[in-house]
């Protein structure tokens, strides 16, 4: 149709014929008559035909009710197309209708003149209309794939006006509305932004103007909007999945502002990659670290500690399966290749009742889906690894497929080097994402998900350790009508680790270690919206967890070693919940949700029954039970209340408070300050009780839109049961009787964490402040368990002081510099404070446990970005990262270790890169 | 190991970036010395002079601990006794001999010099339980053939559960280069005295006093030893290994001797010295060990949070001691060789060296073997073993004398 209008137009302006109405009057009498009737009706009485697309008048369904007496033709057109946005032109006992568009039979006055702008105040530029040719748009509108909307009706004498239009944006998803969304012309003459129901006014020229959204979290939309008069126009935004153009740093900041939720951050994936890495490589955890109460033990250790919270207290999900160690190499990088990331939400506090069984945190970590249009791909090539991410349409515009693989080149290098004691090192990993997204039908949709990651490496010629993750998840979207959702997931994840131990000197030593963690996780979740004031989610959820706590194979001959094998664990854990977010007024939401867990330990196993009035050791056992399959060893369970409020204090300014209840079940056992892959996860059972914590935190958020300035400030406090640790000389491997090992503390954690973020602008960036402590209480009825005289004590990861800087600074669009610097209160550490002789022999004497600290960490790194050019006609979109880490050189301790050689006790400390590291990264997108 | 790891990979992987990762030596603060009181404190149901080791911790750097004197200690029982101890040879001994008695609870009492007061918890003696007898079994540890001296024990009542053990052991040992006369240098004849030079030393000999070529050497146990019968059927301890010596070790060369000490303890001592043991055991591969401190049963009177390490143990005691030799064991095998490199050093000691231009000053030379010889003799590092004069074959003092490591007094119960 489109087609055939254009033909008609141009045959149409080549006409130089002045449009000759005859003054034939006419009388009409319409009396609730369709358009369609009316245009009938004015053939049969005018002898006049009509040529117009039949869609044009179905938009107005609204019946014509008119008196119309002795009116010649022109007028009777004009007044029934008055309020339409039909135009018509007459020839020849024609009536062409157009829509919006005037066929032009002369050209105006001013076409020919170059200055088409004129400055009308000193605060808007408009665009002087110009008439629009309907080949101006068509043919653009072969080139991208943008709607043209036609606001008002085009009037031959309107010409060099602005006109007002406003609308609501919103999220094509959720509807919900959008706020801070920027619109603006394509050359950023006129800009408008919308407020937080989502609403805009920009005035702009008349005719045609290209509008586009832009927002950080959303894809651009292009719309080319034809303007002849105020009207609306409403936008829906998507969520940012395969932009063209990345913009830089923004956060969800009004997000912040109006959910109930305190302590949620979402971290910016596309915005991660300005930051400079070491190694150049990109990572989502290394930049929540860099977020205020989110911490690692220091460069090189897996983990993190989340408000005060253990490193296994995070729930890290990768498209809702749980990832049990997202990291490679000792946490030098992470696990989830970051270019396969579509979102990564952390709730540090307020976790929503859907999850559960993990006291500190949830990184809520979804990949993207894949292009449903075209192949699509992104790489990049580092130093040490490589990735590459391409996505495929399966079935256009339904179902696509997205492929992501990283692996490093480490072994290689290692093996190609002359260092004869390198030569026998294996140092590599390699992860894999694999994404299968397809949309059924307007009503059904189904994601799948499989990733695997692997890690190799040996420590010294004769150890090899390697571990696994591996990840399958499937999501089955369900929409039952406007209101009513569902959701319907299921997930399989596994980590194992294995250590093979091949002494050459003496084969009889030999062993092959392993251990491995099995879960199987069924969710059913939904969602009711029931009206504006409530939105209810609610589900069921279950998981089956299997561990092989540890084997020990020896493998050489005449072996001296006996083989072990210890007892499989096997445990229910289910949870109910239900939640709702209660908009009581525009000014307060309350969010409040209920999580009812329950545990089930099952057999088969043996369980120790130690006597009540003495410490758990091997020596204090009264009864030894067994269990037959599935028996159900000992159930525990936990009411998890969560709520949270926000309260608006100007439209600006809100203030939010919330209370969380979380139960864990499951246990990281590790002696070393920071997390190894070694560690192992135990579930609880009738001698180890589930951990508990309860958070109260509150919250001050404040936006300066103009500035695009975020300020916030929160607050909690954390209190923790049943924490585990560990008796001292503690030997927690292939022990088959752990809990002889364990010590149950009390947990208290407090902490202040203020956050100033620029979103926008040449210079962007956040500054994160945290003042924090942690502490844990041992304390027992008996001597042998108490710690620090049962009184409490800094935790391993106690760090008060913590400072994050990422600011970036954008000299031009290819060109920007982003920096980053970090200041952390040295971790504290158990010293040798000195020996003393006993029974003959010689032994250390450690001073209180965690009672002094290893020297402060600070770093600075610079990172330079370049975009490749922005010809829109070229192979792959190209990025360099030139980044410099550790800029100071600051040679920062990542340990301090104590080592007793020949009886005499020494210090050691290692740093990791305390010299400056360049690196160089190239990135592309296709 | 985590830290090696890390090094050669960021050395292997990044040579060219030029990245350096280092672990160096880190100066531990000084100041985080910390003094504390070290009590060893066994009181036993065996009738004696019971005794109480008191020392202070001491810095890392540090050789041993210091005798700490002055203090008045003593053990009262529910009863209202006090066991007063004095001072002697670096202990604290009872004044008179005493032994711990069923059902009655002592307490450790000490005031220190310096006004300190420190008290323990009150112990009871713990059950009575004879070592049945030790057991010599052949096996093989670490691919080692050896010989494993394991205690057996058995507590019909089933209450003593938790088992300490020390070991005395003696063996006999034999200088295997001995000679009866050791060397000496005699002031007069010189030899190529010179006007300016005053000569050498005549080499003498002399008969050795004392016992020098057979001698014993006593070791206690520096190891922790425990077990614990609470996993059994029955409170019966079998073949406990208490030692295990390689068929190579001369410690068994020639008639060896162990006495075991074995001691029933509270659960409470036990962990104390359970936990002890497993702190000081070895790195493990997989997971390091937690370090922190121990928690004793003897406490400040004024500061309850001052460190106090040690246990006020009272314990029954039971010993045992066998005698065997070498070939009692292993009776097909080659007795383990000395363990001193016992090759003799030949010395011609009249070669001072060559003097290409003799003067009355100096007649000859004035170094070579000869002079070694002297300066080892009169510095005692090498011992005579026998002579072809001129020349001298000597030994290691270990090989000559036995005395130079072992005590030549035979153990009163050396049999």
């Amino acid at each position: 149709m489109k087609k055939i209008l254009f033909t008609l137009l141009i045959t149409l302006l080549h006409q130089i014929a002045v449009a000759q109405v005859e003054e034939k009057k006419f009388s009409f009498t319409l009396n609730a008559v369709p358009l369609e009737k009316v245009i009938e009706t004015i053939e049969q009485e005018s002898g006049y035909t009509f040529y117009f697309d039949e869609d044009w008048i179905r938009n107005y369904p609204e019946p014509v009710t008119m008196q119309l007496t002795d009116v010649t033709l022109e007028t009777a057109l004009n007044t029934i197309f008055q309020n339409t946005a039909l135009n018509y032109y007459v020839s020849d006992k024609k009536i062409i209708l157009t829509k919006n568009s005037v066929i032009y039979d002369k050209l105006p006055e001013n076409y020919f003149n170059t200055d088409k702008t004129k400055t009308q105040d000193n605060n808007t530029i408009v665009i002087q209309g110009v008439p629009l040719f309907q080949k101006e748009l068509t043919e653009q509108d072969k080139k991208k794939d943008a709607k043209v909307n036609y606001i008002g009706k085009e009037n031959k004498t309107s010409k060099g006006k602005t006109f007002q239009l406003s609308g609501y944006v919103k999220e094509a998803k959720t509807g919900k509305p959008v706020a801070e969304v920027i619109i603006r012309t394509k050359n950023n003459e006129a800009t408008a932004i919308t407020d937080t129901q989502g609403f805009y006014t920009i005035t702009l020229p008349e005719g045609l103007n290209i509008i586009e959204t832009d927002n950080f979290l959303y894809g651009k939309e292009i719309r080319k909007v034809v303007l002849y008069n105020n009207g609306k126009m409403d936008l829906s935004v998507s969520e940012n999945i395969n932009q063209l153009k990345e913009v830089i740093v923004k956060g969800k900041k009004s997000e912040t502002l109006k959910s109930a939720n305190t302590g949620v951050t979402s971290i910016d994936v596309e915005g991660m990659k300005n930051i400079p890495m070491v190694l150049g490589e990109r990572d989502i955890f290394k930049v929540a670290t860099t977020i205020p109460g989110i911490k690692t033990a220091g460069e090189g250790s897996a983990g993190f500690n989340v408000r005060g919270g253990k490193t296994d207290q995070n729930l890290v999900l990768l498209d809702n399966g749980v990832i049990y160690n997202p990291a490679h190499f000792f946490g030098f990088f992470s696990a989830i290749n970051p270019f396969t990331i579509g979102s990564a939400d952390i709730y540090k506090g307020s976790i929503p009742a859907e999850f559960g069984g993990r006291l500190a945190s949830v990184f809520d970590i979804k990949t993207k889906n894949g292009n449903v249009t075209k192949l699509s791909g992104e790489g990049g090539i580092g130093p040490v690894t490589s990735n590459l991410t391409v996505s495929t349409p399966i079935v256009k515009e339904k179902s696509s497929l997205l492929v992501g693989v990283r692996a490093t080149y480490s072994d290689w290098i290692l093996k190609t080097l002359d260092e004869k004691s390198l030569q026998n090192s294996e140092a590599a990993f390699y992860d894999g994402v694999l994404k299968y997204s397809h949309k059924l039908n307007a009503k059904n949709d189904i994601e799948a998900t499989a990733y695997y990651s692997h890690d190799k490496f040996s420590v010294s010629s004769d150890s090899l350790y390697k571990y696994n993750n591996r990840l399958f998840s499937l999501k089955w979207g369900h929409i039952f009508n406007a209101k009513h959702k569902a959701a319907l997931l299921f997930s399989n994840s596994q980590y194992k680790f294995n250590i093979e131990y091949d002494k050459e000197s003496d084969i009889t030593k030999s062993f092959d270690f392993g251990y491995k963690i099995n879960e199987n996780h069924l969710q059913f979740k939904f969602g009711y919206a029931l009206n504006d004031q409530h939105k209810i989610s609610y589900g069921v959820t279950t998981k089956l967890y299997m561990i092989e706590p540890g084997y020990l194979n020896p493998t050489g001959q005449e072996t001296v070693l006996t083989p072990v094998n210890i007892d499989k664990e096997k445990a229910l854990e289910s949870g109910i919940y239900l939640s709702d977010a209660y908009k009581v007024s525009e000014k307060l939401l309350i969010s409040a949700g209920i999580r009812y867990s329950f545990y089930a330990a099952l057999g088969s196993a043996t369980q120790r029954v130690y006597d009540q009035g003495a410490p758990i050791t091997d020596a204090t056992v009264v009864e030894t039970k067994e269990y037959g399959n599935n028996e159900i060893i000992k159930t525990y369970n936990g009411f998890e209340p969560r709520l949270s409020a926000r309260f608006f204090i100007t439209s600006r300014l809100s203030v939010k408070a919330s209370y969380d209840k979380t139960y864990q079940y499951i246990h990281l056992l590790s002696s070393n300050t920071t997390q190894s892959p070694t560690d192992t996860w135990k579930l609880s059972d009738l001698n180890i009780a589930p951990q508990d914590a309860d958070q109260f935190s509150l919250g001050l958020y404040k936006n300066f839109t103009e500035d695009d300035f975020e300020v916030s400030l929160e607050g909690y406090i954390k209190k923790t049961n049943n924490l585990l640790d560990y008796r001292v000389g503690a030997d927690l491997l292939l022990n088959e009787n752990i809990e002889t090992e364990l010590l149950k503390g009390k947990g208290k954690a407090y902490g202040v964490e203020f956050l100033l973020k620029k979103n926008s602008g040449k210079l962007n960036g956040w500054l994160g402040y945290t003042y924090s402590r942690t502490f844990i209480k041992l304390d027992s009825e008996f001597e042998s368990d108490k710690v620090n005289n049962g009184e409490y004590f800094p935790a391993n990861y106690d760090k008060p002081h913590d400072l994050s800087a990422v600011l970036n600074y954008k000299f031009t669009k290819r060109y920007s510099i982003s920096t980053n610097f970090i200041y952390q209160t040295g971790r504290p550490i158990t010293y040798p404070v000195g020996k003393y002789t006993y029974a003959n022999a010689e032994y250390t004497l450690y001073s209180d446990r965690n009672k002094f600290r290893i020297p402060d960490y600070y770093r600075l790194d610079i990172g330079v970005n370049i975009e490749g050019n922005h010809k829109i006609k070229k192979l792959a979109h190209s990025f360099w990262n030139i980044s410099v880490y550790n800029v100071l050189g600051r040679n920062n301790p990542y340990s301090v270790f104590f080592v007793t050689k020949n009886g005499e006790i020494k210090a050691y400390k290692t740093s990791i890169f305390s010299v400056p590291v360049p690196t160089i990264s190239y990135n592309f997108k296709f | 190991m985590k830290t090696a790891l890390i090094l050669k990979f960021i050395t292997a992987l990044l040579l060219f970036t030029s990245i350096v990762s280092c672990t160096e030596p880190y100066q531990i603060q000084t100041e985080t010395f910390e003094e504390a009181y070290v009590i060893e404190a066994t009181i036993t149901n065996e009738l004696k002079k019971q005794q109480i080791k008191i020392s202070k911790t001491y810095r890392l750097e540090e050789n041993g601990p210091t005798f700490e004197s002055g203090a008045d200690v003593y053990v009262e029982d529910d009863l209202g006794n006090q066991y007063e101890f004095a001072e002697q040879n670096n202990v604290y001994e009872s004044t008179i001999e005493f032994q711990a008695l069923p059902e009655r609870q002592y307490q450790l009492f000490i005031n220190t010099a310096d006004g300190r007061e420190y008290s323990s918890a009150k112990e009871t003696l713990t059950t009575v339980t004879e070592i049945e007898n030790l057991s010599t079994t052949v096996v093989s540890k670490d691919n080692q053939t050896g010989v494993e001296i394991g205690v057996n024990s058995y507590d019909p009542t089933g209450t003593s559960k938790y088992y300490r053990y020390e070991y005395e052991e003696t063996s006999k040992v034999t200088a295997p280069k001995w000679n009866r006369f050791k060397t000496i240098l005699l002031a007069y004849p010189r030899i190529c005295e010179g006007t300016e030079f005053p000569g050498f030393e005549t080499i003498g000999f002399e008969l050795r006093t004392g016992e020098s070529k057979v001698c014993f050497t006593t070791k206690n146990s520096i190891e922790i030893l425990l077990t614990s019968t609470v996993s059994l059927n029955e409170d019966r301890v079998t073949n406990f290994p208490v030692r295990f010596i390689a068929n190579t070790d001369y410690t068994i060369a020639e008639r060896y001797s162990i006495l075991v000490k074995q001691y029933v303890q509270t659960l409470e001592a036990y962990t104390f010295y359970k936990t002890m043991k497993d702190m000081s055991g070895s790195e493990s591969l997989l997971s390091p060990k937690q370090p922190g401190f121990i928690n004793g049963n003897i406490k400040s009177v004024s500061n309850p949070k001052e460190k106090v390490i040690g246990f006020f143990e009272v314990a029954s005691v039971s010993s045992k001691r066998i005698f065997f030799n070498f070939h009692d064991i292993f009776p097909d095998t080659l007795l383990p060789s000395y363990p001193w490199d016992c090759t003799e050093q030949v010395f011609n000691s009249m070669d001072f060296g060559t003097n290409p231009h003799p003067t009355p000053e100096y007649p000859c030379g004035t170094g070579g073997p000869g002079l070694t010889l002297r300066s080892a003799i009169r510095r005692n590092t090498l011992l005579f073993y026998r002579e072809a004069f001129p020349t001298f074959y000597m030994v290691k003092p270990a090989c000559g004398d036995c005395t130079t490591f072992a005590s030549n007094i035979v153990p009163p119960f050396w049999q």
